[in-house]
């Protein structure tokens, strides 16, 4: 017997500290402002807290705190009057900026009549909300940049969608340095895959092309899919702009692709997704629409697949990596800023760091997945 | 709590390499010929001459950083782990 145990004579144990008690310092987005513009209030459960979205008579989209300072009314039960939520319970009225306008049964408003406004913006047909539990404002550096397209008469609409998903939402974020899931688990085979961590962005380069083995991602008829090329940044904790183009014979089209979400407690959180597709040649009209509707189709199927990982796996500090696996843990320091108050986020968080990811192993491997499964379903059939 | 990715500890450790155009240093990584990590800080990032100017654009990679690293694997400064 050895005197001494080396490392790879050890268990390797999984390791996993509570899940945190604060949620993310950043903008978060709601989803399609539309979908609260309609004059009424609408319920958020968002920060392990209860809100009220509405939209005033003044068309500014307003998000409070649900209950009602005075007696705990729930003001997502209420109505909207002029440019104030009233409550259900008592009928006192309740601005945007978190204060009692008015209490129609009495002579005055009491002091200390101000309820918790988060700051919201409405842009680019999305609705955001700024969370930060010290309660400080948004900074302008950490502003969501305007997305190029959206509103635009020669992109598509909106194709937006959500879904709710018990878990912690680190999980989603860890797929931003995760390339060897995207062939697994999504049937894409990525042959270039780059990060880059810098301030409060972090950016996913992949390129891929198409697998023969998979249903592929267009109606029969239509021309071959060759590959794809995805920039895709996080702003912030909780929101990606994915600028993602898909290669075909003869064609490319280009899109982008929203994929965000919002903590609702600790362990449960709104997955939201949104493409709008750029409308061009060969792409015309409602070709733009159907592919735009087509591709929200695929992005669900991704995220449902992502979650049946996420729902059955446990929660994991110590990831052990192969060097083909991607910065988790430079991902994790970065995601890790949001989370402690703005003094005392430290240089390595958000200085500048990249990692190239070497694909040539991958790409071998899948190829010869790839052609394995070819020939399977080729001797299935009867065709050889 | 920010851990240590443990592929730098058991694998090729992070070694300064300059950049022959900006004279910055970052700390690089190479685990194989076709991978690399750069660990930039503010003073490095300040000098890089081919950064944007305008905050938060997405900058993919400096070409003469990239040059700079690979000459430095070449010449055997910046280690490379055989195949
Ligand atoms: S509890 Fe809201 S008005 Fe009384
Ligand atoms: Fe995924």
């Amino acid at each position: 017997m050895s005197p001494t145990r080396s490392d790879h004579d050890t268990v390797r144990t999984i390791e996993a500290q509570e899940l945190p008690t604060r949620f993310a310092r950043g903008w978060h987005c709601l989803g399609l402002s539309e979908r609260f513009g309609d004059g009424r209030p609408h319920k958020v459960r968002a920060f392990g807290r209860d809100l009220v979205v509405f939209r005033g008579g003044d068309g500014n989209l307003n998000v409070l705190d649900a209950h009602c300072r005075h007696m705990g009314g729930n003001l997502a039960e209420g109505t909207v009057k002029g440019n104030e939520i009233a409550c259900p319970f008592h009928d006192w009225r309740w601005g945007g900026d978190g204060r009692c306008k008015q209490i129609p049964y009495s002579r005055r408003v009491p002091l200390r009549a101000r309820t918790a406004a988060w700051t919201a913006l409405d842009q680019d047909g999305l609705l955001f909300v700024w969370n930060d539990p010290e309660g400080k404002p948004p900074p302008e550096e950490v502003a969501i940049p305007r997305i190029e397209g959206a509103g635009r008469e020669d992109w598509t609409g909106w194709y937006w969608n959500e879904l709710v998903v018990d878990a912690n939402c680190r999980e989603v974020v860890d797929n931003v340095v995760d390339m060897a899931h995207f062939f697994y688990v999504h049937y894409s085979f990525p042959t270039y895959f780059k990060n880059v961590f810098e301030g409060h962005v972090a950016t996913q380069y992949m390129n891929g092309v198409g697998r023969e083995d998979v249903q592929p991602p267009s109606t029969s008829g239509s021309p071959k899919m060759l590959g794809n090329t995805s920039v895709a940044s996080y702003y912030g904790p909780s929101f990606m702009v994915d600028d993602l183009t898909y290669h075909y014979e003869g064609m490319d089209v280009e899109s982008v692709l929203i994929n965000c979400h919002y903590p609702v407690d600790a362990d449960r959180f709104v997955l939201q997704y949104g493409v709008i597709v750029r409308r061009g040649e060969g792409l015309e009209g409602e070709a733009a629409d159907e592919t735009a509707a087509q591709m929200a189709g695929y992005i669900a199927k991704g995220f449902e697949q992502d979650i049946e990982i996420w729902q059955s796996k446990a929660r994991i500090d110590n990831p052990l990596l192969c060097e083909e696996d991607g910065p988790v843990y430079q991902l994790r320091r970065w995601y890790e800023q949001f989370y402690v108050d703005a003094d005392e986020v430290t240089p390595e968080m958000v200085d500048r760091f990249e990692f190239e990811l070497d694909t040539t192993r991958p790409v071998e491997a899948w190829r010869a997945e790839v052609e394995s499964n070819l020939a399977q379903r080729a001797a299935e059939s009867g065709t050889v | 709590m920010v851990r240590t990715d443990e592929r730098l500890i058991d694998g090729a450790p992070m070694q300064p390499v300059r950049c022959l155009r900006c004279s910055a240093t970052v700390q690089a990584r190479k685990a194989s010929w076709q991978q690399t990590s750069l660990q930039w800080n503010a003073e490095a990032a300040g000098a890089c001459e081919e950064r944007p100017a305008e905050r938060g654009e997405r900058f993919e990679a400096c070409g003469a950083l990239r040059d700079s690293v690979r000459a430095a694997a070449v010449e055997g400064s910046l280690e490379v782990p055989e195949a």
